[in-house]
């Protein structure tokens, strides 16, 4: 299985491994990402599913896992079955891009599916893709200001307000929910009496 | 006198195509490079259906979520439901019963069938044939009409619930379905007795907008169009989900990649889906149709009458929802325009932390320069059409 193949190539190369959830993650180093994913793609794995942008600025401590920097750009590389030799494989390299620099390399010459996808990443988080062909914003307005995923993009809601002045600032209602603090009924989202789990 | 041309010059030229144009599907902007009649080159540009989905869902409970699911791809709605509930349920470790499971594969299919017939209908219309239209939409409608009675809505059923279903059928449903089932596949060979062989048909599709293999796994084409070049790729036969593996189907291929490979792919693509739905029919048993979870699960409503515990969970789950576990998943499906997947990232809170949605028609739009390129202004509108994009799922 390809998979494996590219579970020795991390090992032998000193790269993160992390399998959770069926999903078998590898982070790639920022300035030699060009290289690994050249040697994933001579591997076998033709297709390139998606490429995903994660804002991890809110990503508590609490969850176990915190990531090295800001943003994270997860690539989904699969060794389509039904085609030449392909077994289905499924990888997710990722890079960790910095908030002061976010910029990383294309992968659009090695698989240009990754043209559209990678606007999209440059559009709603604001990370440049060098070498690129054509980055233009594809969902928002061209004239539009700032990148709306990022996590410190305004939402632009109201409070709702209710007598006497009292009211529910959305901001807070959520972040009771996120388990951060107490939110209007105080319960933080732990196991109840009675659960079977 | 005005002397004769030494040669006849055309002249390039630019034209906009869309967003309002009913051949585009929806809100797509074409602008086409074209020396009289021949394309030189297509840019789509798109997001006219930009809604911010991805936001919306990082600031609404995961149950809340199932809202905005179907409202991307609003023709094959279900699969949306289900690929998002997928990812959920794996994060969860959520055990779906067998007769939700069921369910699921049976309406998904059922939901498959309704999106392809408006994909021939309006294909088949952008050439030019208006007979089909009425034709498919008849069945459509029946298909809604039981999707209406199921699940209480037509278009965004919104019946799946993490863990499950939001209720059980019909108990007079199974019957109803099994007479649409009767007729349909003799209403598969009349639309195929109405375009494939018609030599207009021919003339329009055959050898127009062909893509091969190799650059349809480069461009990220997915479904019936990247099985129209030839490439054996069926998410439900490679990652088989909801028990899609235990089911007798086959997957139609194409030779050629060209437009008549692609409508009539999806053609044989009907019948593959009502024999799952028969399959599914047959399997129907009696038992629940959630995981008894209460940490996710609503109570069953005949409970909310006589056990105030019951009420309590109720009104949690429904103003605070449910703990998710950290972690990332993705489970890829097949929709009925090719790969979609949602990557659903948890902080341990009721609020997903990020929602990714890979969406086939975004991917397989790329593709369309490629195949436009050399051909006729009114060829693009039928290779487009032959790529099957809906616009809420491009845009999301």
């Amino acid at each position: 299985m390809r998979r494996e193949e590219a579970r020795a190539y991390a090992e032998e190369h000193g790269l993160e491994v992390r399998e959770a959830h069926d999903l078998l993650h590898i982070v790639l180093p920022l300035p030699e990402l060009k290289t690994h994913m050249a040697a994933f793609k001579a591997m076998g794995f033709n297709y390139l599913a998606d490429v995903i942008g994660i804002d991890y600025r809110d990503y508590p401590e609490a969850a176990g896992w915190h990531p090295p920097e800001r943003f994270a750009v997860v690539y989904e590389l699969v060794s389509l079955p039904g085609f030449a030799d392909g077994d289905g494989s499924r990888i997710y390299p990722r890079v960790y891009v910095p908030e002061r620099k976010p910029e990383l390399e294309t992968v659009s010459d090695l698989w240009p599916s990754a043209n559209f996808p990678e606007r999209e990443v440059y559009d709603l988080y604001g990370l440049v893709f060098k070498g690129h062909p054509d980055l233009r914003r594809i969902l928002m307005p061209e004239d539009f200001e700032g990148h709306p995923l990022r996590k410190d993009f305004p939402l632009g809601e109201t409070p709702t307000l209710f007598n006497e002045g009292r009211y529910i600032d959305p901001e807070s209602f959520r972040a009771g929910l996120r388990g951060k603090e107490k939110g209007l009924t105080g319960w933080r989202g732990g196991r109840r009496k009675g659960e079977r789990r | 006198m005005i002397p004769e041309p030494k040669e006849l010059r055309t002249e390039e030229m630019l034209l906009n195509m869309g967003p309002q144009h009913p051949s585009t599907h929806g809100v797509l902007r074409l602008v086409v490079r074209l020396a009289g009649e021949e394309v030189l080159d297509v840019v789509p540009h798109i997001g006219y259906l930009h809604t911010g989905f991805e936001k919306t869902m990082e600031n609404r409970t995961f149950h809340q979520n199932l809202t905005y699911t179907p409202r991307m791809d609003y023709l094959h709605s279900f699969a949306h439901d289900l690929a998002y509930a997928l990812s959920v349920e794996k994060l969860l470790g959520a055990e779906v019963p067998e007769r939700a499971q069921v369910i699921r594969v049976m309406l998904n299919e059922l939901s498959r069938i309704a999106s392809h017939l408006i994909f021939v209908a309006s294909g088949l219309l952008d050439l030019g044939a208006l007979t089909p239209y009425f034709y498919a939409f008849r069945e459509r409608e029946t298909i809604l009409d039981l999707f209406e009675w199921a699940t209480g809505q037509r278009f965004h059923h919104n019946y799946i619930r993490i863990g499950g279903l939001k209720e059980d059928l019909p108990e007079e449903f199974p019957a109803e379905l099994k007479k649409f089932l009767d007729t349909f596949d003799h209403r598969v060979d009349d639309y195929q007795g109405l375009f494939v062989g018609s030599p207009i048909f021919e003339g329009r599709a055959r050898g127009v907008g062909v893509i091969g293999p190799e650059e349809a796994i480069a461009h990220g084409l997915t479904g019936g169009s990247l099985r129209a070049s030839g490439v054996n790729y069926d998410v439900r036969k490679a990652y088989p989900y909801s028990g899609y593996e235990t089911y007798d189907f086959e997957v139609p291929l194409g030779e050629r990649g060209d437009t008549w490979d692609r409508m009539v792919v999806r053609l044989e693509e009907m019948r593959q889906s009502a024999r799952i739905v028969r399959q599914a029919l047959e399997r129907l048993e009696p038992g629940p149709i959630r995981d008894p979870n209460p940490h996710f699960s609503f109570p069953p409503k005949e409970l909310l009458a006589s056990s105030m515990e019951a009420v309590i969970y109720h009104f949690k789950l429904a103003t605070e929802g449910f703990e998710v576990p950290p972690g990332e998943a993705y489970v890829p499906t097949e929709s009925a325009r090719g790969e979609l997947g949602y990557y659903v990232v948890s902080d341990g809170g009721s609020l997903p932390y990020r929602v990714k949605v890979r969406t086939p028609s975004f991917f397989n739009l790329q593709a369309l320069p490629g195949a436009a390129r050399g051909h006729f202004f009114q060829d693009l509108v039928a290779i487009l059409a032959s790529f099957d994009p809906v616009l809420g799922d491009v845009d999301r």
